[in-house]
C-alpha cells in the first residue's frame, strides 16, 4: 500500500484554491487493473467548489480510466470515493469490488455529470428530448419546468434553433455542445469531461472550448481530460500530469506547464 | 464404460419395439422421398428463377408487374394452402381424369412437387432479383467501358457477382425448403414426417417416432449447411480465414439462418 | 358471385382463431426471444449452452414435426400423468390437451428461437456509448432498458421482427393438421363437403394476403416511429 499513493492528500489540498470551500468530490488511492495490467496505481484527487482540474498525459497514462472511475463507469479495485463528504461503500465480490448500493451510485452519478469524447447523445431522441430525459425520469422534475430549463441551456450553448433536431442532423461540434447542455441539465455539482474535443474536426473545436471556458468562468466545478494544453493553461486551477497510472506532477497550470519539474513532463510538453 | 453404454443402449432399443427393420425401412423410404422432393423442387426452382429474376427487374411494367404479383401472392400465403389448392383442386380441372396426366397427378408426389416448386420460385426470384439490383454500379460501368455487350456483361459480370451475394440467402432458402417439405405429409405423401406419423399411429409412440424424424431432419440440415458453407468459401475466398475461425459458431451458433 | 355454401360464418370464426393464435404465439415468442437473447449475451456458459441448443434444434427441424412432437407427445405425457394420479391418489382427472393452447405454445416455442436470433443481433447493434451516457446520468438499469436500450434496439430488430411475424402468421396454417379449427381446417372440410376446393382455398388465401398486407402496413408505421432520428443518416 505504501508505494501506491504517490501524491499525498495534503498536496492536492494545498494546490487547489486557497479559500477553504467545501470538497465536492474526493478520490483517494484509486487503483484499477485490467486483467494483469495495472492501469491506475493509486491516484488521488480532491475537487473543491469552483475548481477546474485538468488531467493531462500521453495515451495509456490512465487519465481517462481515472475519470471514468470518478463516476463509477469503471469500478476501482481499491481506493475511496466521496461526494459531498459522503463516501461510496463497496462490497467484495468474486469478480471484484462492487458498490454496495446501486441506488447510491445512481444518486452519485446524478450529481456528477459526464461529457464523453463521442458525445453519446441518444440517437432516437431529439436534442430537446435528450436534455429533458434525465431531469424528468431521474430527478423527477416536472416536464414543463424541464423544457423551460432545457431551452435556456440550449440558448447558453448556442443551439436554441436546433432543439427539435435529431443528433444525426447535427455536426460533431453541435452534438458535443448538446451533450454539455444535457450534462448541465442535471444541475450537477461536478462535471467530468472525457477528451471532449478529440473526436471533432479542428474547425469545430473552438465552439466547444468556448462553452467550456464560459462554464469555468461561472465557477463550475470541472474535471477534464484534455489534449488542449493552451486551454488547460487558460482555465485550470490545477493540472495533474499522469504517467503510467501515477500522478507524476501536479500543481497550478502556470507552474506546471511553464516550469515542469520532472523529465517526463518536460518531454511530454515538448511534443505538444 | 463403453460396455455399460452399449448394454444400456441395447436394452433401451429393446424396450422400443418401434425400431425394427420394418419401421427403419419406412423411414428410409421417407428419407428418399423427402430428398427427391426437395432436390427436384430446388433444381426446378433454380432454373425457373434465373430468367424470372431478370424479368422481375425489367423496365417494362407489363413484364415486371405479373411477376411481382406472383411472388407477392405466393410469399404472402401459407404453403399449406397452396398445396391443398393444387392437390385437391387438380381433380376438378376439366377432363383431367381422362387425360394422360391423371395417373401422375392422382398420386400426391407431383402435386406436391408443383406446389413446392411454385413456392420456392417465388422466394428465389426475389432473392436473385435483390442480388442483381445490388450489383455495384462500377462493375457494370467497367464492363461497358471494356466494350462488352449487354448479354456478355450479364453472363460474365452480373450473374457471377450476384450469385455470390445471393448465396447466403439462397442457402437459407434451401434449408427452409427442406423444412417446408414436411408439409407434404399432410397430403398423404410418405416422406420423413409421413413415416413418423405412420409409425406414431401404429405404435402410439409419439416421442420415439417424431424425435427420430427430428434427428433425421437435423442431420440433413447440418450436412446441407456444411455443403453450403463450403460453397460459400469457394466463391468467396477472402472469407476463408474468417470462416475457419468461426466454424464452431457456424455450426452451433448462427448456423441456421433466419427465415426469409 | 362468391358462394360459400353457408360456410361463411365458420370461415370467419376460423379466421379469428388464426389471428388470436398468431397474436398469442407472438407474445410467447417475443418473451422467449428476449430471454434467449439475454442468455446468449450473458457470457455465462450454461445459459449460453442451453439457448444455443434450443435455437439450433428448433431451427434445424421442420415446424410441423416439432408441432406433432409437442402436441401428440404432450398428450401422451398428460395421459400418463392422469393415469399416475389415478393410480397413486385415486384422483380421476382427465387432462385433455387443448388444441388451441398446444398450438399457441408450440408456435410460440418455435418462433422464440427465431426471435432470439433477431433480438441478439439487435441488442448487439446498440451503441454502448449511448447506454453508458444513460448510466452516467444516474439512470437505473430498468429505466435504461425502457427509455434507451429498448427503443434503440427496436430499430434494429424491426425488420427481423416483421419477417418473423409474417412467417409466423403463415405457420399458423399448420395447426389445422393437429386438429385445431382454424380457417384452413374449416376450408378443407368445406372443400370436401361441397367439392369446391378452389372457392374455399382461394378465399383462405385471400384472407392470408389481406392479413399479411395489413401487417406490412403496421410495420411500416412502426419502423417510421423507431427510425426517427436515423432517416437523415441513411439518405
Amino acid at each position: 500500500m505504501t508505494t501506491m499513493t504517490k501524491m499525498p492528500d495534503d498536496a492536492s489540498a494545498t494546490l487547489s484554491r486557497p479559500e477553504t470551500s467545501e470538497i465536492l468530490l474526493k478520490a483517494e488511492g484509486i487503483e484499477k487493473r485490467f486483467g494483469d495490467t495495472p492501469v491506475l496505481k493509486g491516484v488521488s484527487l480532491a475537487a473543491r467548489r469552483g475548481d477546474v482540474i485538468s488531467l493531462i498525459g500521453s495515451s495509456g497514462s490512465g487519465k481517462s480510466t481515472f475519470l471514468r472511475c470518478l463516476n463509477l463507469l469503471e469500478q476501482p479495485d481499491a481506493g475511496e470515493l466521496e461526494i459531498h463528504g459522503q463516501p461510496i461503500h463497496f462490497t467484495a465480490r468474486r469478480q471484484g469490488r462492487v458498490p454496495a448500493d446501486p441506488r447510491r451510485v445512481q444518486w452519485m452519478r446524478s450529481r456528477v455529470a459526464m461529457v464523453f469524447q463521442n458525445f453519446n447523445l441518444w440517437s432516437h431522441m431529439t436534442l430537446l428530448d435528450n436534455i429533458i430525459e434525465a431531469p424528468i425520469h431521474v430527478q423527477g422534475t416536472p416536464r414543463a419546468e424541464a423544457i423551460e430549463q432545457a431551452r435556456q441551456l440550449l440558448l447558453k450553448v448556442g443551439l436554441e434553433e436546433r432543439a427539435d433536431h435529431y443528433p444525426s442532423q447535427l455536426s460533431g461540434g453541435q452534438q458535443q455542445r448538446g451533450a454539455i447542455a444535457r450534462a448541465l441539465a442535471m444541475n450537477p455539482d461536478v462535471m467530468l469531461f472525457d477528451e471532449p474535443t478529440s473526436a471533432l474536426d479542428p474547425e469545430l473545436v473552438g465552439d466547444v472550448l468556448k462553452v467550456m471556458k464560459q462554464l469555468a468562468e461561472e465557477g463550475r466545478t470541472m474535471v477534464l481530460v484534455t489534449h488542449e494544453m493552451a486551454f488547460a493553461r487558460d482555465v485550470s486551477t490545477q493540472v495533474m500530469f499522469l504517467n503510467q497510472g501515477e500522478v507524476e506532477e501536479a500543481g497550478p497550470p502556470e507552474q506546471l506547464l511553464v516550469d515542469p519539474q520532472s523529465e517526463r513532463l518536460r518531454q511530454f510538453l515538448s511534443t505538444r | 464404460m463403453s460396455d455399460s453404454l452399449t448394454s444400456w443402449l441395447g436394452s433401451w432399443l429393446a424396450e422400443r419395439a418401434i425400431f425394427t427393420p420394418d419401421t427403419l425401412a419406412i423411414y428410409w423410404q421417407g428419407i428418399q422421398t423427402t430428398l427427391s422432393l426437395v432436390a427436384l423442387s430446388l433444381l426446378l426452382g433454380f432454373v425457373i428463377s434465373l430468367p424470372l429474376s431478370l424479368a422481375r427487374g425489367s423496365r417494362h411494367a407489363w413484364v415486371r408487374r405479373p411477376i411481382q404479383a406472383y411472388t407477392y401472392v405466393f410469399r404472402g400465403t401459407p404453403l399449406l394452402v397452396q398445396l391443398y389448392l393444387i392437390y385437391y383442386g387438380v381433380v376438378f380441372i376439366e377432363d383431367v381424369q381422362e387425360s394422360w396426366l391423371w395417373p401422375l397427378v392422382k398420386e400426391p408426389f407431383l402435386p406436391a412437387l408443383l406446389a413446392f416448386t411454385l413456392n420456392t420460385v417465388a422466394y428465389t426470384t426475389e432473392i436473385f432479383h435483390g442480388a442483381i439490383t445490388n450489383t455495384p454500379r462500377g462493375e457494370m460501368e467497367a464492363a461497358r467501358a471494356c466494350g462488352m455487350s449487354k448479354p456478355l456483361i450479364y453472363r460474365r459480370i452480373v450473374f457471377p457477382s450476384a450469385f455470390r451475394r445471393a448465396l447466403p440467402a439462397y442457402g437459407n432458402e434451401v434449408i427452409l425448403t427442406l423444412h417446408a417439405s414436411a408439409i407434404a405429409s399432410t397430403v398423404t405423401l410418405m416422406d420423413i414426417t409421413g413415416a413418423a406419423q405412420f409409425i406414431y399411429a401404429r405404435y402410439y409412440a409419439p416421442f420415439d417416432a417424431f424425435i427420430f424424424a427430428a434427428l433425421l431432419y437435423l442431420a440433413i440440415t447440418l450436412s446441407l449447411l456444411y455443403a453450403l458453407r463450403r460453397l460459400e468459401s469457394r466463391f468467396n475466398p477472402q472469407l476463408r480465414g474468417v470462416r475457419r475461425q468461426r466454424r464452431k459458431v457456424m455450426f452451433f451458433g448462427n448456423a441456421i439462418p433466419q427465415k426469409p | 358471385m362468391l358462394n360459400l355454401h353457408g360456410y361463411g360464418a365458420r370461415l370467419l370464426e376460423g379466421a379469428l382463431v388464426t389471428v388470436e393464435l398468431a397474436a398469442l404465439s407472438l407474445v410467447i415468442a417475443v418473451v422467449l426471444g428476449l430471454i434467449t437473447a439475454s442468455a446468449k449475451l450473458s457470457g455465462r456458459r450454461l445459459p449460453h449452452l442451453i439457448a444455443t441448443l434450443y435455437t439450433t434444434v428448433v431451427r434445424g427441424v421442420p415446424d410441423l414435426v416439432l408441432m406433432m412432437l409437442l402436441f401428440f407427445g404432450g398428450q401422451m405425457l398428460m395421459n400418463q400423468l392422469s393415469d399416475l394420479l389415478h393410480a397413486r391418489f385415486g384422483l380421476d382427472i382427465f387432462i385433455d390437451i387443448n388444441a388451441f393452447v398446444a398450438g399457441v405454445v408450440t408456435i410460440g416455442v418455435i418462433f422464440g428461437a427465431y426471435m432470439g436470433e433477431t433480438f441478439r443481433g439487435a441488442i448487439q447493434a446498440v451503441d454502448e456509448g449511448q447506454l453508458e451516457a444513460a448510466s452516467a446520468c444516474g439512470m437505473s438499469r430498468a429505466l435504461i432498458f425502457r427509455r434507451i436500450r429498448f427503443p434503440l434496439m427496436m430499430r434494429h430488430a424491426l425488420p427481423g421482427l416483421s419477417n418473423n411475424w409474417l412467417v409466423l402468421l403463415k405457420t399458423t396454417a399448420l395447426v389445422s393438421v393437429i386438429g385445431l379449427s382454424d380457417m384452413v381446417r374449416v376450408a378443407t372440410q368445406a372443400s370436401k363437403a361441397t367439392l369446391e376446393p378452389f372457392t374455399f382455398m382461394l378465399f383462405v388465401g385471400a384472407v392470408y394476403l389481406l392479413l399479411t398486407s395489413l401487417s406490412e402496413q403496421v410495420f411500416m408505421h412502426l419502423s417510421r416511429k423507431y427510425n426517427a432520428g436515423f432517416t437523415e443518416e441513411r439518405s
